[in-house]
This record gives C-alpha cells, sequence and structure tokens, in this order.
C-alpha cells in the first residue's frame, strides 16, 4: 500500500497533505492500545491478585493459579480444547471443499453473490435466539425425537441428542462455518487460473493439482480460517450453556459463573488461559506455515 | 476416488478418455463440496425456519407445531419489557455506527499514507484475535474492579466500538486502498483548499466504503452479547434481554421465539439488501 505513489509523492513539509489525519495516527494507536490491550494486561495480571472482602488486595500471590492447578478445572480446560480443535477440524472440512468449488467451480456470478451473502449474514444474527431453536429440535419431545417415533424408526426417543456433548458440538457447526470459509475463499480467488491450467497442461492430475499448487497458495487463508474459528470457539459460552444442559463445562462457563460468584481472580486466570492457549496455538499454526513456505517458494523457484 | 485409482486412469487411458475420466472425478467432487456446504448453510438456516414455525406453535419447546396458536404475539403485545432494550439498541448502535465510520475513515485514510501501516493495522486488527467473552471480562475488571467505575451504556458502547471498528476499518481500507493520492495533488494544484480536497474529492470517492463501515458496525454492535454481557451495569440491551430471557426462564421461551421472529422479520430483508449494495458498489469501485 502506498508504493504506488511513492514517486509522485511531494515533500514531506506539505503537510496539508495529511490533514486532518496527521494526529490520527499517533492520538488513534495511543487510545486504541488503551483501550483493547490494556485490559488484557490488566486481566493477566490480575490473575495474581486476590480478593479479601469484596476489595482487591494489591499483593502478587499464586494462590488463585495453585487453587486452579488443584481443582478440577484442568478438565474443563482440555474439554474446552479438545471440542474447540474437534469443532475447528470439521469445520475445515466442510468449508475447503466447498470454498474450492465456490472460487473455482461455480460459474454463475449471482449464486456466488447469493452464497456470499448467505454466509454473511449469520455475522448479524442474535446468538442466544439462534441456539435455543436447537433444543426445540433435539429435546426429547422435539421435532428429531417427533419424527423418528412417527415414522416407527424408533421406539423411544433419543435422550441424548439434547443436553450433552453431541448437542453442543452439533450447534457450533452452524454458527463458525461462516468463520472458516471466508478466509479460505478469499485465497482461493486470488490464485490465477493459469497455474491451474498449466498444472493440468503439464500432466498433474485434479489431486496433484490441489496438493502441489493449490494448498501450498492458499495455505494463509486456510491459517487465517483456523485462526478465526479457534478464537470464539475458546471461549465460547452460549452454545454450552444453552444445549449442554450442565454436563458440559467449558471455559467460557467457567469465567462467566467465577465473575457471578465474585470470584474475579479466578476469572481472571481463566481470562489468561484462554489468551495463553490461543497465543500458543497461533504460534504453532505460524510455526507450521513457516515450515510449508519451503514449499511455496520451491515451486516458486520452479515457476522461473 | 483415491491417488492410485487416478495413476491407473493416467497411464492406461489416452488422453481424450483421460480428459473425461479427470472431469467425471472433478464432477463427483464438486458434488461433494457442494453437498457439504449446503448441509452446513442448512444448519444455519433450518433453525431460523424452525424458529419462525415454532413462534406459532403452543409450546415452542415441544417438536410439534400443532395446535397453532398468535397466543406468543399477543404476550409480545402485553407484555412490553422488551421495547426498551429494543430503543437502547437501536439508538446505542446508531452512535457506534457514526463513530466507527468518523473513525475508520480517519484511520484508514492515514493508513493509505503511511510507508508501513503493517502495526498500526495489526494493532488495529487485534479484537479479532480476542475471544468477545474474554474482552468483556477484562474490560469489566478494568473498569469496574481496577477504576471503580458505575458502568452503563458508556461501557457498553466501549465494548461494542472495540468490536465493530475493525471491521469497519477493512470496509474503508478495501476502498481506501485503491485511492489515487494524485487526485488531491491535482486538486491542490487548481487551488483548493484541505477542506476542499478532502469534502469534495476524498469523501465521495470513499463513500461506499464508509456507507458500508457503517452498516456493519450497526449490524455488529445490534446484535452483541459477549463483549456486552459483563459492563452492562443496570443497563439492558435486545441480545442481553434476549439471553437473559433465554438462559434463566423457561417460561419466557415462547415470547423469545415470537419476538426473535418478528426482529428477524424486519432485519433479515434490511440486512441481506444492504450487503447487496455493499457488495456491488465495492464491485464497481
Amino acid at each position: 500500500m502506498g508504493t504506488a505513489q511513492d514517486e509522485t509523492r511531494r515533500p514531506a513539509s506539505r503537510l496539508a497533505d495529511y490533514w486532518p489525519s496527521g494526529l490520527a495516527v499517533p492520538a488513534f494507536m495511543i487510545s486504541w492500545s488503551i483501550l483493547v490491550l490494556l485490559p488484557i494486561v490488566i486481566i493477566v495480571a490480575f490473575s495474581f491478585l486476590q480478593m479479601k472482602s469484596y476489595r482487591v488486595v494489591y499483593e502478587p500471590t499464586l494462590a488463585t493459579w495453585t487453587n486452579i492447578i488443584v481443582s478440577e478445572r484442568w478438565f474443563t480446560v482440555v474439554r474446552t480444547l479438545r471440542i474447540a480443535l474437534t469443532i475447528t477440524a470439521i469445520e475445515l472440512l466442510l468449508a475447503f471443499p466447498f470454498a474450492l468449488w465456490m472460487a473455482k467451480r461455480c460459474r454463475s456470478k449471482s449464486l456466488k453473490a447469493m452464497i456470499v451473502t448467505l454466509l454473511t449474514i449469520p455475522f448479524f444474527l442474535d446468538m442466544s435466539s439462534r441456539i435455543i431453536v436447537w433444543r426445540s429440535i433435539l429435546d426429547v419431545n422435539g421435532g428429531i425425537n417427533s419424527l423418528l417415533l412417527n415414522l416407527g424408526l424408533i421406539d423411544a426417543p433419543i435422550q441424548w441428542l439434547l443436553y450433552s456433548e453431541f448437542a453442543v458440538h452439533f450447534g457450533m457447526i452452524g454458527s463458525y462455518f461462516p468463520a472458516m470459509v471466508f478466509p479460505i475463499f478469499t485465497s482461493l480467488v486470488l490464485i490465477d487460473d493459469e497455474y491451474i491450467h498449466a498444472s493440468g497442461d503439464l500432466g498433474g492430475n485434479p489431486l496433484q493439482t490441489l496438493r502441489y499448487i493449490i494448498l501450498p497458495l492458499a495455505m494463509p487463508g486456510i491459517v487465517a480460517g483456523i485462526i478465526f474459528t479457534l478464537v470464539p470457539l475458546m471461549a465460547a459460552f452460549v452454545e454450552p450453556r444453552m444445549l449442554g444442559g450442565g454436563f458440559v463445562n467449558l471455559l467460557g462457563d467457567s469465567i462467566n459463573s467465577a465473575l457471578q460468584e465474585l470470584k474475579y481472580p479466578t476469572a481472571a486466570a481463566l481470562s489468561t488461559i484462554v489468551i495463553v492457549a490461543l497465543g500458543v496455538l497461533m504460534v504453532v499454526l505460524v510455526k507450521l506455515i513457516g515450515r510449508r513456505e519451503g514449499n511455496t517458494s520451491l515451486f516458486q523457484v520452479v515457476q522461473r | 476416488m483415491t491417488a492410485a485409482a487416478i495413476d491407473t486412469d493416467n497411464r492406461n487411458a489416452d488422453p481424450a478418455m483421460r480428459r473425461v475420466h479427470v472431469r467425471d472425478h472433478l464432477r463427483t467432487a464438486s458434488r461433494i463440496a457442494v453437498l457439504l456446504g449446503g448441509g452446513a448453510l442448512a444448519l444455519i438456516y433450518l433453525p431460523l425456519l424452525w424458529l419462525a414455525v415454532m413462534s406459532f406453535a403452543r409450546n415452542p419447546l415441544s417438536g410439534i407445531p400443532m395446535p397453532l396458536t398468535t397466543m406468543h404475539y399477543q404476550a409480545i403485545l402485553n407484555d412490553v419489557r422488551w421495547v426498551k432494550p429494543l430503543l437502547t439498541s437501536i439508538a446505542l448502535s446508531a452512535i457506534v455506527a457514526l463513530v466507527c465510520m468518523i473513525a475508520a475513515t480517519l484511520v484508514a485514510r492515514a493508513a493509505i499514507r503511511m510507508r508501513k501501516p503493517g502495526v498500526m493495522l495489526l494493532v488495529s486488527l487485534a479484537p479479532l484475535f480476542i475471544p468477545g467473552l474474554t474482552m468483556g471480562a477484562a474490560l469489566f475488571i478494568s473498569l469496574r474492579m481496577l477504576m471503580n467505575l458505575t458502568l452503563g451504556l458508556w461501557s457498553i458502547f466501549l465494548a461494542q466500538f472495540i468490536w465493530a471498528f475493525p471491521f469497519a476499518l477493512l470496509m474503508v481500507l478495501i476502498v481506501a486502498s485503491r485511492f489515487d493520492t494524485r487526485l488531491l495533488h491535482a486538486a491542490e494544484d487548481l487551488g483548493a483548499t484541505p477542506w476542499q480536497r478532502f469534502w469534495d474529492i476524498e469523501v465521495p470517492l470513499l463513500r461506499p466504503g464508509i456507507i458500508g463501515a457503517g452498516i456493519f458496525a450497526f449490524l455488529l454492535s445490534f446484535n452483541e452479547l459477549l463483549r456486552s454481557l459483563f459492563v452492562r451495569g443496570q443497563d439492558t440491551t435486545m441480545p442481553i434481554y434476549n439471553w437473559i430471557m433465554a438462559a434463566s426462564q423457561q417460561s419466557q421461551v415462547p415470547i423469545i421465539f415470537a419476538l426473535t421472529t418478528l426482529v428477524l422479520f424486519v432485519t433479515l430483508p434490511i440486512t441481506a439488501a444492504s450487503f447487496w449494495y455493499v457488495f456491488v458498489k465495492l464491485d464497481k469501485s
């Protein structure tokens, strides 16, 4: 960005060019950091403090952390990670083929625009009402059980459809699908069709083209999709609360109940776990893509 | 279809046959892809349809929509506790949208003039990498516990602004990155004042992005729950009202179904139409 204008740039003394943005950058950077980044630093620091009779005691302690390690909260962390990674994997399997089809096989422009609109709308839907519908579908007396009973496929209602890990997974798949499709779709659209044709002309079959041309070039989009799916999943709250029925306790629930029980340092520590876990997962992803980068640059060398 | 199968095809068949095989495989693969994606879309939209149907059922949480009744819609008319949260949400979202439009325009036009906007953009987009609930908890502990402030509409505004601004910025940036700053130099040579250059040249050219930013910010703010929930103080927005009704009081579920159906009935067409506008406009510019 900006490189195109460099040749035509006037001497820097013409500050008028920057008006009224001259002060915008530093002012914005400072206030935005205070607004967004400082609270995150504070919440991490807060996990090392304690509360005594509703007042903060400014004396560093590891009490909250030892309590978390001793108590069964570790299971919650593991469960959250397991469910978040499972859903991310499912979304990737659903989204990549679909995004590839949208980017390279879907010929109708208006159909594509319609799908993009359909994928965008869910970002703007009320979460609780979207998720609570699943109750009336999955309940013991709900839609699916009634249908199966009436068709004579089952004799007694299936109990595990609602208030189970199954229900939580099921409710999440729809919610987090668009977040995975969009980045992958964007990166696939940017791949020049010439590369794909060239691969075919040189005798590569579709699977080879996918493996050696499309996947490496789409990697940034795939990584972005994984991140944008993982981020909300690590603190998912509405789905486990409404569909788990108290049986599927995730970090999001724990943070919420800790806040309601006025256990603020515990809530801070659990939030810190979410932030650290996400940070580690992102670093691992970027490392993985770094190794893949070898393939991509190799491809670029061959291309020349 | 396996790699081995395709390899055999490659070796045995003549080129024409091979092309036919490849086309068949691709068609099967396409069908599977459409099936997977369509299934996921169905998981999003069928529940919405079910929501609308069950809002007319006597017991929305039962599996059968019969007997049909409009009693929940009458209940909404009689119990008007939802009106205030709705009005709060509309007013708050409008303010968030307006502030986002202004801030995003200022930051985006600064970004395209910078040699290395990378760090600033990364910091701007930071909220996308922080889960909503975590951000909400962090704001609550910072504002309430550390600074001892009384939370309310102002803190809900901050939480929603944090969420909406990155998207607004991206919308303006899409348009602004294609903006040719030479136009401004030309205008300057022709004697335009800085304000004229900004208002008569930059703003009209950036308008699709700015309007898109406003639409996105309004809708994101209107439906925001996870960040607002903890910093709401004594105030309630529509999503918070829905959440409280849906999460705690079983008896209020029918009202939620009817109310959400009405809200969706109004917002879905508007949302779809705005996106159509945004996508078409951005496509043209």
